[in-house]
């Protein structure tokens, strides 16, 4: 995958993310049923994006890496 | 022994143990201000996590979250959800920010600023800026410290004596380490307070639920609305998604614009470094979830409420009738939220007042600039301890509006990395008319469209007139934006 991609791919997720925990993304998942892992749905789907963005981030880092293999700009 | 004694002494030897990391780390530092408010740009990637960490989870995560999820619901969910948001774009302002900073040798988030838009009054504005900014968020978190002390002593130790001693520890080692001696308590008290809130959040719904569904079964059924987003207002009526939505919007700008947490740009020891913090963030915002459900676990509990919402994480250590031995950890992890965000504050206020403030003004040596750094830290703790003295201060509001201002530092900040048309007057007609508007809707609340934030609504004006007034002003030299640029 090219630095660029990566990029937007990654950006584009943090887009959604904010869409999503948000007015108007949030409301249709502003319901407590069905309970996941013990949480409130709308919990669990906020930590959902939390911890997707670990992943995302992730990935892109190893996009990035391979772009600057000293670890600098 | 009485139990509150044992629990005070629990207290005494963490606070003690903390003061001999602060003050071992500072031996490591060199004595130069690169030392003192950059430590030497040397901290690793299990420093800069916790850093990072523990200076973003403050008395406001470990006290305040229990206490919104307690009074206010899903509008705690809030706080879960920005800290992503708001951390993910430092993967690339972080770097761009530390390269600038090897290269010209800046410290503060305003020698960025004003290395691209040179003006004195700029760098004044935005000392001051911060330091408006901080002096609530310090304030609360000392009278969280002493919060915590009070409650767990029976009251023998009021807040003012509780909170004194708290921050007297803290401002011996900030005075005498800087930057290196805030990386390695904060390592040390992340580690705890995250360790302490899993335990505790997991611990209560199953010791007085039977697990942490039944415990939301049973909120749901009783207030069938409480659990919804977006939750309560500070009245219990309905929050609006207006206000929500906003709260999520400037805290995830705010977030990395503080100047305590933006410096930790130049601290890094480099760009991998920095790079990993931001990848890894996200699991210590994770530790949110254990600190809501302390907070949930006081909803439908029987054996009665605290005085007040931000009282419900000792209370229902206090309740739970466990050990004086663990209840004291538990208190302790709790000061560490309050002590790791309160250090980095009062380190960073003093740091940006000498530098971008008075330093841009009078003529200082290094010697001389850290000295005045520490009387600062001084200073501000002082001013900050008054306040907190205060039983009826509106804090969570000041934190908001806190917020609102930090937040205005963002523009600027994206302009002088990102966008090299932009000119001096534009940034700082932009800041001025900014910060004015959010401080217009701070004080005519029922003004506000759609119940914004008034940060947001500072931006709103903010990011137009800095564009206007940049393409209407003549553009910088070319060789000025080169320089910044290559």
């Amino acid at each position: 995958m090219s630095l660029k991609t990566a990029r937007v791919l990654a950006s584009t997720y943090f887009v959604l993310a904010l869409i999503f925990v948000t007015w108007p993304g949030m409301v249709p998942f502003a319901r407590v049923e069905p309970l996941i892992l013990g949480l409130p749905f709308s919990m669990a789907w906020i930590a959902a994006w939390v911890a997707g963005s670990v992943v995302v981030l992730y990935l892109l880092d190893r996009v990035e890496c391979r772009y600057h293999a000293d670890g600098d700009d | 022994m009485e139990r509150w004694v044992v629990i005070a002494l629990v207290i005494a030897a963490y606070l003690v143990l903390t003061l001999t990391i602060g003050l071992l780390a500072g031996r490591r530092s060199s004595s130069s201000v690169a030392g003192y408010v950059a430590a030497d740009r040397s901290f690793g990637l299990l420093v800069m996590y916790f850093v990072t960490g523990a200076s973003v989870f403050s008395a406001f995560a470990f006290l305040g979250g229990p206490g919104w999820a307690y009074s206010r619901g899903a509008a705690a969910f809030y706080i879960l959800a920005y800290g992503a948001l708001g951390m993910a774009p430092f993967y690339w302002i972080g770097p761009r920010a530390a390269s600038l900073g090897r290269k010209f040798g800046y410290v503060t988030q305003a020698q960025l600023i004003t290395g691209r838009f040179p003006s004195r009054s700029l760098s004044a504005l935005i000392a001051i800026l911060s330091l408006v900014a901080f002096i609530p968020y310090v304030t609360l978190q000392m009278r969280g410290a002493g919060i915590v002390i009070e409650a767990v002593t029976d009251g023998n130790v009021p807040i003012w004596l509780g909170s004194a001693i708290a921050y007297g520890i803290v401002i011996v080692y900030v005075l005498a380490a800087g930057a290196m001696a805030v990386g390695w308590t904060n390592t040390f008290q992340g580690v705890f307070m995250v360790v302490i809130a899993w335990a505790l959040g997991l611990y209560l719904p199953f010791r007085l639920y039977g697990g942490i569904g039944p415990m939301f079964e049973r909120i749901a059924e009783a207030r069938p609305d409480f659990l919804v987003p977006p939750g309560l207002d500070a009245a219990g009526e309905p929050w609006s998604w207006g206000a929500y939505s906003t709260f999520i919007l400037v805290s995830a700008i705010g977030l990395m614009m503080w100047p305590h947490l933006f410096m930790k740009a130049f601290t890094a020891k480099d760009d991998k470094t920095m790079r990993r913090t931001v990848i890894l963030f996200p699991t210590f915002q994770l530790f949110l979830i254990p600190v809501f459900l302390i907070g949930f676990a006081g909803v439908q509990f029987e054996g009665g409420a605290p005085p007040s919402a931000d009282f419900i994480l000792p209370f229902m250590i206090l309740a739970t009738g466990l050990p004086a031995i663990v209840v004291g950890l538990f208190c302790a992890g709790a000061l560490s939220a309050s002590m790791s965000t309160g250090d980095a504050l009062l380190h960073a206020s003093a740091s940006v007042v000498v530098e971008d403030g008075i330093a841009q003004f009078v003529e200082l040596d290094d010697r001389m600039q850290r000295i005045l750094m520490r009387v600062l830290v001084l200073l501000t703790g002082a001013t900050a301890y008054y306040f907190a003295q205060d039983p009826d201060s509106s804090l969570v509001l000041l934190l908001a509006s806190a917020y609102g201002i930090i937040s205005q530092l963002a523009p600027p900040v994206v302009a002088s990395m990102y966008w090299k048309r932009a000119t001096t007057p534009g940034v700082v007609a932009g800041l001025v008319a900014g910060t004015a508007t959010a401080f217009f809707f701070y004080l005519t609340p029922e003004l506000k469209p759609f119940d914004m934030h008034e940060g947001i609504l500072g931006l709103l004006v903010h990011v137009p007139v800095l564009i206007a007034v940049s393409l209407l002003t003549r553009p910088q030299d070319d060789q000025h934006v080169k320089d910044f640029f290559s």
